[in-house]
Parts: C-alpha cells; sequence; structure tokens
C-alpha cells in the first residue's frame, strides 16, 4: 500500500510500506494493506511506518489521516522524520 | 582633458552599479529557486486537504459553522495586505499596494468599515503615508514564512470572525503564475468559499458512518469521529492554509519580480556603458587628432 505524509510545507514521505500505526484523536489506529476508506483527526504523538522490515519514525502532530484506494494519505499540521530507530 | 576624465568616472561607476545589481539578480535567482520550491512543496497539503473538505461538505451545515457564516451585507472587513520587506524588487510592491487601496476604497463606498492588516515593510510605510492606520502590522514575517507564521496572523482574525466582529476576510497577496507573471490577487479567505459542488455527502446521524451519494472520488468512508467534527478541525486548517500560501507564493512572486528588475537593471546598465563608452572614444580620438593638428602646424611653421 501506498504512504504518504504531508505538512503543510512539503511532502515528508511518499512511499510503499507494510504498515502503519498512526495516533488518532482517541487512540492508536493501526492500518494494514487493504484497509477500507477511513478517515480520522489525528492527535500527537508517534507514526510508525513499517516497510520491508525497515521502521521509521515520524512525530505527528493535528491534521488528519485518510485512507483510499489502498493509499495512506497522512496530512498532519507538524510532521517531522525522527531520527532514530530501525529495527525488525 | 577634463572632459575625457569625467567621462572615465562615469563609466567606472556605472560599472559598479552593474556589478551591484548583477550580483542581486543571482541572489533574487537562487532565492526565488528556493521560494519556488516552497510554494510547489505546499501544494500536496492544500490538495488532501480541501479534496477532504469538499467531500465532506454539506450546504446544510452552514449555519451550524461560524467559519462559513455568509453575510450578505457585510459592516466589518478586514484586508490583509502581504509586500515585501524590501524594496528594488521593481513595481511588485506598488502594484500590491494599488490593489489594496483600491479594494479597501471599493469596500468603504459600500458602507464597510475596514480593518487593515499590514505585513511587510513596504506596504505598511505606503499607507502610514497615505494616513491609513493599520490594526495590526508584522514586519518580522521573512522571506522564507512558516506556517506558524500564518497561523499567528489568521487566527486572531479567524476568532474575530467566528464571534461575529468580522464579516469577512480578504488577504491582498502576488499570486505565483511564474516568475514574470505576479498578478496581485484579493482572496476572500473568510467566510470559507463552499467547496466546489459535485461532492456533496448525505451525512448519517451520530456515528457519521454516512451512506455517499455518488461522489466520484470517494468510497464509503468509515469516519471516526462523525463528520462535524472532521470539519470542525479542518476548517481552520484550510483558512490558516490559504493564509500560508498567500505567504509563500508572494515571497516567491518577491523574488521573481526583483530577479527581473535587477536583470533590466544589469542590461540597461551594460547599454549605458557602451553609449558612454563610445563618447569617450570619440573624445579621446578627437584629442588625438587635434594634438596632431598642432604638431603638424608647429613643425609647418618652423620649417615655412
Amino acid at each position: 500500500m501506498h504512504v504518504r505524509i504531508i505538512s503543510p510545507e512539503r511532502s515528508i514521505f511518499d512511499g510503499e510500506a507494510d504498515a502503519v500505526v498512526a495516533p488518532a484523536f482517541d487512540g492508536e489506529v493501526g492500518i494494514l494493506p487493504r484497509h477500507a476508506p477511513f478517515l480520522t483527526l489525528l492527535g500527537q504523538g508517534a507514526l510508525t511506518v513499517k516497510a520491508d522490515g525497515e521502521t521509521q519514525v515520524f512525530d505527528v502532530e493535528g491534521g488528519f489521516l485518510q485512507v483510499v484506494h489502498d493509499t495512506v494519505s497522512v496530512v498532519a499540521e507538524h510532521a517531522q522524520a525522527r531520527e532514530e530507530g530501525t529495527s525488525s | 582633458m577634463a572632459k575625457t576624465r569625467e567621462l572615465k568616472r562615469r563609466i567606472r561607476s556605472v560599472e559598479n552599479t552593474r556589478q551591484i545589481t548583477k550580483t542581486m539578480e543571482m541572489v533574487a535567482t537562487s532565492r526565488l529557486k528556493r521560494a519556488q520550491d516552497q510554494v510547489v512543496g505546499a501544494r500536496p497539503y492544500a490538495q488532501a486537504l480541501g479534496e477532504v473538505i469538499s467531500n465532506l461538505y454539506d450546504p446544510e451545515l452552514e449555519e451550524r459553522f461560524p467559519l462559513l457564516r455568509q453575510v450578505k451585507e457585510p459592516k466589518q472587513a478586514a484586508v490583509v495586505l502581504i509586500t515585501s520587506n524590501r524594496g528594488l524588487c521593481g513595481a511588485f510592491n506598488s502594484n500590491l499596494i494599488k490593489a489594496a487601496k483600491s479594494h479597501v476604497e471599493a469596500l468603504e463606498e459600500r458602507g464597510v468599515t475596514v480593518h487593515a492588516h499590514g505585513i511587510g515593510r513596504k506596504g505598511i510605510g505606503f499607507f502610514k503615508y497615505i494616513g491609513r492606520t493599520w490594526t495590526t502590522e508584522r514586519i518580522d514575517i521573512g522571506d522564507r514564512p512558516t506556517s506558524d507564521d500564518a497561523q499567528g496572523v489568521i487566527t486572531p482574525l479567524m476568532e474575530q470572525f467566528a464571534e461575529g466582529e468580522l464579516d469577512r476576510v480578504d488577504v491582498v497577496f502576488a499570486k505565483f503564475n511564474s516568475p514574470l507573471s505576479t498578478p496581485p490577487t484579493i482572496l476572500t479567505v473568510l467566510p470559507i468559499a463552499p467547496p466546489a459542488p459535485g461532492a456533496v455527502r448525505q451525512k448519517g446521524k451520530g456515528g457519521g458512518e454516512g451512506e455517499v451519494e455518488a461522489p466520484t472520488t470517494v468510497a464509503n468512508y468509515i469516519l471516526n469521529p462523525p463528520a462535524e467534527q472532521i470539519l470542525q478541525a479542518m476548517l481552520p486548517l484550510y483558512v490558516q492554509n490559504q493564509m500560508y500560501r498567500a505567504l509563500v507564493e508572494t515571497a516567491a512572486s518577491e523574488h521573481g519580480a526583483r530577479r527581473t528588475a535587477m536583470k533590466s537593471a544589469t542590461d540597461s546598465a551594460g547599454d549605458m556603458i557602451d553609449s558612454l563608452r563610445r563618447t569617450f572614444n570619440r573624445a579621446r580620438q578627437a584629442q588625438i587628432t587635434q594634438e596632431i593638428a598642432e604638431i603638424v602646424g608647429g613643425a609647418e611653421a618652423l620649417s615655412g
């Protein structure tokens, strides 16, 4: 599935992934490929993107998350890649 | 003799000026590149946001969201004028100022009280000069505006609008079509214009996982929280983003305008140097000819 992470300034991540765990407004949501169309508000916290056994972590705050046509769009008010963490 | 020395001095001075304008042109070019990237980088966000809002939008919601309140006869309006902090960019700022001035005058003719909010030294300076007062003025937003800057400008206005103290908010900025085309543009940020039709959805009560009526782009969304709450959160972001884009586009336009202005200044300095040099050469040649004539005349007189 395709994942895009977008902040007001620029697109931060754009690529394929196997799983996404995002901080929604009321708790974490995990999204796997072929998720149903989904729209939720984001809270604040760490967003993890897993692809090929690699994990990338982003700090996000505000905005929303949208899943449609097997594409996850994370549109956050603030988003930043975190400088650490590669594990299986 | 005196004339050639004078010419030489002028040539040198114009050459110096050309050096400066050329450097400024190069600086503007590199900044333009960066600003252009920023404009392009802001696009996906705006697009995604607009898409979601137009998917959730429902004309019936209008009354429930203060930010969508349409006022037939506005009485209080805010006009935000974005200009640059620095000059030497041709007619860029004066175009913006002209657009803002006529817009404000048009509003006032209709009996609207206008609250002016200025961003950028140039616009602020001019309006002060013609004796207008600013409700707020900001000169701290540089040529790399952030979305926090936009937030700082628009949030108070949004609050005032929501409370009914303002009936509309317009932004005067330079739209960045290309580095050469930066027309001053007036954008009505508030009330939020109803997004493009065609994506009107039927809203399910409470749970919010409503049935969708024929919008082409979207399937059945699972909404959590319900559409209303999502819109509640999205609308301010949308307004903020419009403000941010206005700032970014104006910054890019400024550099485009400056590059053009500096390029033509460099070119005309070159032309000026050419013509000065021709005059100089002619003067020098005339002097040599005259000296030869004098020598020949003198020799003739001796031998004669």
